[in-house]
């Protein structure tokens, strides 16, 4: 009998806080933008989704229990409906905090057939770790990924807002080298960017 | 026949992203005109241009348009669905990124004909960089006056709002893209006949009208130049009206996105990206991973039209095309792409859920050397069992590639079961990282 085919990352659930523990953290400036982003649209439950965005940024690229129960509370939603909300996504980190940097590697159709899986098997082997895995020292987080919509720079890959391809194996290592160099987290910084991209000027600080 | 450059023109010139080049080139002058008809004559231009939807289904725009209750009793919404995710195409990617005036602009000639309070730009997660394009453009064109309140002094309110996704491929699809934006898992709704259409009850169940990134394109030089003069451009096939932009990659000499007339051979599509890579042309998925594949023989005979793509087995799809050399093995490429649709199903309902992963498991069996004798059949099968059974569009699109490569290259399906290996020489060769 062959190994049965695994679909898609396992999740583990973040477990969810005690009522009476549940603390606040988002910053002024996060309450700012939520406040802003209520007058977008015409319900609270719509803000679920930019929110989980935010949340992310303030509780450093992971949504934790606490980061889920947080959003939950201020958008007057039940944890279970967000937590539903954040699992269905896979830009949100609900299993684990990720490393510091998260590499999103295209295996998808054009990239499958102009080297992605090679390497996909490159980074694997590089960084010693397996899909959805951290690296011990907490720097990199490793994701194959689906079509990234940029095949025309095939095999290419996603680190935060940078989409980088064609890749090969000099450049691969150039790149872990720079981002193992950089002290700030792409994932937390990509976060931020999404989060500034909902926002009018008017509305940005 | 060579690129026919209506959307991507000045795509090249960084300053027609900015108000100021965009207006040089003539940018504004649809929405003025539109701003001096009436909602009707605005909506009796694109039904003249013969504008299709350009995100996959080619469902004429203006029907759409015209389904907006006349008399406004409620509020009434506009998306843009910019969550472009089908395998293979990354054209309104470009367009967002190079050209977003063109989209502002378009959204607020259909926000006007179709009364919108307000728009929603759905984009994909992933997408920051078109997201902050997008985003630019927006604020110039409110500290222009070009959105917000009584734009051009006409009277006209209309805003323009930015949702980003956060990575699901089902949420491309329309009512399902409804439901995350408003706040849900993205997971369909309900469609006709079993409940109203998106015009009647779509977001938070006002009237809305959902269009893609290039259809809303469209629509400034629609109403610069006339319906009629759109019309005329594409004449030559069926009912294919206007340009199309193809975003080409696989084993091209120079993957990109080509805009071109519909009427133009497939063939020259290939020639415009430079010709084939590494080997002569095997295959061809002309329209994103969700239409069949056809064979180098179909690709010589095809010819760019909603109509004419379907001759050769076909659809013109969401106009990601991917070109594949001969040493391409055509059954790992199937596994690959039920691998994706298993990943992306939502879970919903049944017959998609299951057989997306049936698919993926069986060709994953079968890529991996232990093919049985039956295979191919329980391949068609489950195909069967997914296509038309499926609660979206989703199910089918998981269908047809599958079904479709089993139509046009049965031999290689039927000569890695047997042998246990691909007819090309080495399954697993592929060409290095470049
Ligand atoms: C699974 C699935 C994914 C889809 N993805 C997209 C997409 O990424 N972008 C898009 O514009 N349309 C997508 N569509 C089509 C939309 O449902 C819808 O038909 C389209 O947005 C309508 O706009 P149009 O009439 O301008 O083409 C998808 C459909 C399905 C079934
Ligand atoms: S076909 Fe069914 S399971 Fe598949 S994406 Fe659509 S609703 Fe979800
Ligand atoms: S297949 Fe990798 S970006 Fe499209």
């Amino acid at each position: 009998m062959s190994e049965p085919l695994r679909i898609g990352r396992p999740h583990e659930r973040p477990a969810p806080p005690k009522a009476e523990d549940l603390n606040l953290h988002f910053s002024e400036r996060a309450v700012q933008e939520l406040e802003a982003l209520k007058t977008h649209y015409p319900d609270l439950k719509a803000c679920v989704l930019p929110c989980l965005w935010i949340a992310q940024r303030e509780y450093g690229g992971f949504l934790s229990g606490e980061a889920l129960a947080e959003v939950a509370f201020r958008l007057k939603r039940s944890y279970a409906e967000v937590e539903g909300v954040a699992t269905f996504y896979s830009m949100y980190n609900v299993a684990h905090k990720p490393g510091r940097h998260k590499i999103e590697v295209c295996t998808c159709l054009t990239c499958s057939v102009c080297g992605g899986f090679r390497v996909w098997e490159y980074l694997k082997a590089k960084l010693g770790v397996e899909n959805g895995q951290t690296t011990p020292d907490g720097v990199f987080t490793l994701e194959e990924v689906e079509c990234l919509d940029a095949c025309d720079r095939a095999p290419v890959i996603q680190v935060g807002d940078r989409y980088i391809g064609p890749v090969n194996e000099a450049t691969l290592d150039a790149l872990l080298a720079e981002l193992r160099a950089s002290e700030e987290s792409s994932v937390v910084q990509m976060a931020n960017e999404i989060v500034q991209v909902h926002l009018a000027a008017s509305e940005r600080a | 026949m060579a690129e026919r450059l209506l959307l991507l023109e000045h795509a090249a010139d960084p300053n027609f992203a900015t108000l100021a080049g965009y207006q040089a080139k003539g940018g504004y002058a649809g929405l003025r005109k539109a701003l001096a008809m009436d909602r009707q004559g605005v909506i009796d231009q694109v039904k003249a241009s013969g504008l299709r939807g350009r995100g996959g289904a080619g469902f004429p725009a203006w029907i759409k348009w015209n389904g907006i209750e006349k008399t406004k009793t409620q509020p009434h919404y506009l998306i843009c669905n910019a969550d472009e995710g089908e395998p293979g195409t990354f054209k309104d990617k470009q367009l967002m990124e190079q050209t977003p005036f063109l989209l502002v602009e378009g959204m607020t000639i259909a926000g006007f004909a179709t009364q919108a309070d307000c728009g929603y730009i759905y984009i994909r997660g992933e997408f920051i960089d078109a997201a902050r394009a997008v985003r630019k453009a927006i604020d110039e064109a409110y500290a222009a006056g070009l959105l917000g309140k009584n734009i051009l002094g006409t009277g006209l309110d209309f805003d323009l709002y930015i949702h980003l996704g956060a990575g699901s491929y089902e949420c491309g699809e329309e009512s399902a893209l409804m439901s995350s934006l408003m706040g849900e898992r993205g997971m369909p709704r309900l469609k006709f006949p079993h409940a109203p259409l998106p015009t009647v009850a779509g977001l938070w169940d006002r009237p809305t009208i959902i269009n893609n990134v290039e259809t809303y394109c469209c629509a400034p030089s629609i109403l610069t130049n006339g319906g009629e003069w759109y019309a005329s451009i594409g004449a030559s096939t069926k009912n294919s009206r206007g340009t199309k932009i193809f975003s080409v990659s696989g084993h091209v000499n120079r993957p990109g996105n080509y805009e071109v007339e519909f009427g133009t051979p497939l063939a020259e599509l290939l020639q415009m990206a430079g010709g084939m890579k590494g080997g002569a042309l095997k295959a061809c998925v002309p329209g994103g991973s969700s239409v069949p594949m056809i064979r180098a023989e179909a690709v010589e005979r095809a010819i760019i039209g909603y109509e004419e793509m379907g001759e050769v087995g076909s659809m013109v799809g969401s106009g990601g095309c991917m070109f594949l050399n001969e040493h391409t093995c055509i059954v790992r490429f199937i596994w690959r792409t039920s691998l994706f649709y298993a990943r992306e199903s939502c879970g919903k309902c049944t017959p998609c859920r299951e057989g997306t992963k049936w698919l993926a498991q069986i060709l994953d069996r079968i890529v991996k050397g232990g093919g049985r004798s039956g295979d191919f059949e329980l391949l068609q099968q489950v195909c069967s069992q997914i296509d038309g059974r499926s609660f979206c569009g989703l199910g089918d699109a998981a269908a047809w590639p599958v079904a479709g490569a089993l139509k046009v290259f049965p031999e290689e399906f039927r000569h890695f079961i047997e042998h246990g290996k691909s007819v090309v020489d080495s399954p697993l060769r592929e060409p290095a990282m470049v």
